[in-house]
């Protein structure tokens, strides 16, 4: 069989459209992961101890459940306690609190990375707890964590293809949708796998880009 | 008439779905070693061609959804090839390929750590190619790329759950079919997220016993 790729021009502007879709379902659950992550980093680092222990409980819950059966708990579990949202919203919520895990586990460590004489002396200085979190640990442990960070994001757009399983027609959605209309499989999910790759490797470029950016005062070079 | 209750029978069929998890993720686990490996060692050797194709795949492969390249495998192939793939051989190449791309970067990492000068004392003092991959790199690179592959295991544990889109009967698809009939979610999804997570504690055990074992000539004795 001929390797033909001219049999998908048609359906570009679908595919687009599906794009789309996955980009909107992955900028949201970057922001919901990263608020998530926030949280429950600082909880995990807390001086509580039941608290940095939930916490750690949520995040290696989340991390040791295939993502799969994450979403189809919130798909069909949520319509059960009497909570009914469209596919995108379970989608978006499942990838952010999936994500949450995975991001608070870095900025954590971006975190206990700081060095304490920094903490002693905003300390020192009178700043409040609350004012020491937002103006000096969290700038230094976001900025140190942006690759890390970066690679969360990466693998929160490859997951985010397995919300094609509960009826969102994202890019992987719109492919399977594709693939059954002009019954070329193979042509439309090559396609598709270079599409990921590449949109993937310019997410990692970009973020590279980012991590020099953030970092451009810092005199060792990393 | 629907039988909604839960019975003893789904028991039986939970087992099966996790043997089947199982089974999958020890079989893809081995083949990916093997191959990531080799791999590894290609690139090692800079083979040329062999060595520009296999970084290119793996490159390919860890960049992009497992759905799509299973989707890829399953209904591309026969369609492109005219190769019948049952659901099953589908899985066992999608993942075994996946997880080896994986395999191969840490393989790869762990190669470099060991240093070259090693290797080079080894050649000089008389041991051939093979006893030096055998008795100098094998057992360094073994240490070194153990924590990392555990993390990796845990992971790829985790993606066997996706094929039971394309339709292999493991304890994700289970779930469904039970999920279907007594449509109580909370319970089944509960239960087998539960069963997953147990097994994954077990992969990062075995795999912190055994970098222990490993590691041990390097470890901290006392005076």
């Amino acid at each position: 069989m001929t390797f033909d790729l001219t049999i998908l021009a048609p359906h570009i502007p679908f595919l687009v459209k599906g794009a789309v879709l996955t980009a909107e379902a992955c900028v949201l659950a970057l922001a919901g992961s990263l608020c998530i992550g926030t949280i429950v980093a600082a909880l995990v680092t807390s001086a509580s101890p039941v608290l940095s222990r939930i916490a750690y409980i949520y995040v290696d819950l989340f991390r040791n459940i295939p993502f799969i059966v994450q979403l189809f708990f919130f798909f069909y579990g949520l319509p059960e306690i009497g909570i009914y949202v469209n596919a995108f919203a379970t989608g978006v919520i499942a990838l952010s609190i999936a994500g949450g895990a995975f991001t608070s586990d870095v900025i954590r460590s971006g975190i206990l990375s700081i060095d304490p004489g920094i903490l002693e002396a905003a300390e020192v200085s009178g700043l409040s707890k609350p004012t020491i979190f937002r103006k000096i640990v969290m700038p230094i442990a976001l900025r140190t964590s942006v690759r890390p960070l970066g690679s969360v994001f990466i693998n929160l757009i490859l997951t985010s293809s397995i919300l094609s399983t509960i009826t969102l027609n994202e890019l992987t959605g719109s492919a399977k949708i594709v693939a059954s209309d002009t019954f070329r499989p193979f042509e439309i999910y090559a396609v598709l796998l270079v599409a990921y790759a590449s949109l993937t490797y310019l997410v990692s470029l970009a973020i590279g880009a980012l991590h020099r950016y953030l970092n451009r005062d810092q005199t060792e070079a990393a | 008439m629907r039988y909604t209750a839960f019975t003893s029978y789904d028991i039986v069929l939970l087992a099966q779905g996790l043997g089947v998890s199982l089974a999958l993720f020890l079989a893809t686990t081995i083949i990916g070693l093997l191959l990531g490996s080799l791999w590894a060692i290609i690139r090692f050797y800079r083979v040329p061609v062999l060595m520009q194709i296999v970084t290119v795949f793996a490159e390919l492969l860890k960049n992009s959804p497992v759905l799509v390249q299973l989707f890829l495998v399953f209904f591309g192939l026969p369609a492109f090839a005219r190769l019948n793939v049952t659901p099953v051989e589908a899985a066992v190449i999608t993942l075994s390929g996946n997880t080896a791309a994986f395999v191969y970067v840490i393989a790869v990492s762990a190669i470099e750590s060991i240093g070259r000068d090693q290797i080079e004392a080894a050649r000089v003092s008389g041991l051939s190619r093979w006893q030096v991959l055998r008795h100098i790199i094998a057992p360094q690179a073994m240490a070194f790329a153990i924590g990392p592959l555990t993390g990796l295991l845990v992971n790829q544990l985790q993606v066997t759950s996706l094929i039971s889109v394309i339709g292999v009967v493991d304890l994700t698809k289970i779930g469904n079919i039970l999920n279907l009939r007594t449509l109580k979610p909370f319970i089944v999804w509960a239960i087998v997220g539960g069963l997953y997570y147990v097994m994954a504690k077990l992969v990062a055990f075995g795999g912190a016993t055994l970098e222990k074992r490993l590691r041990a000539h390097t470890a901290w004795k006392g005076l």
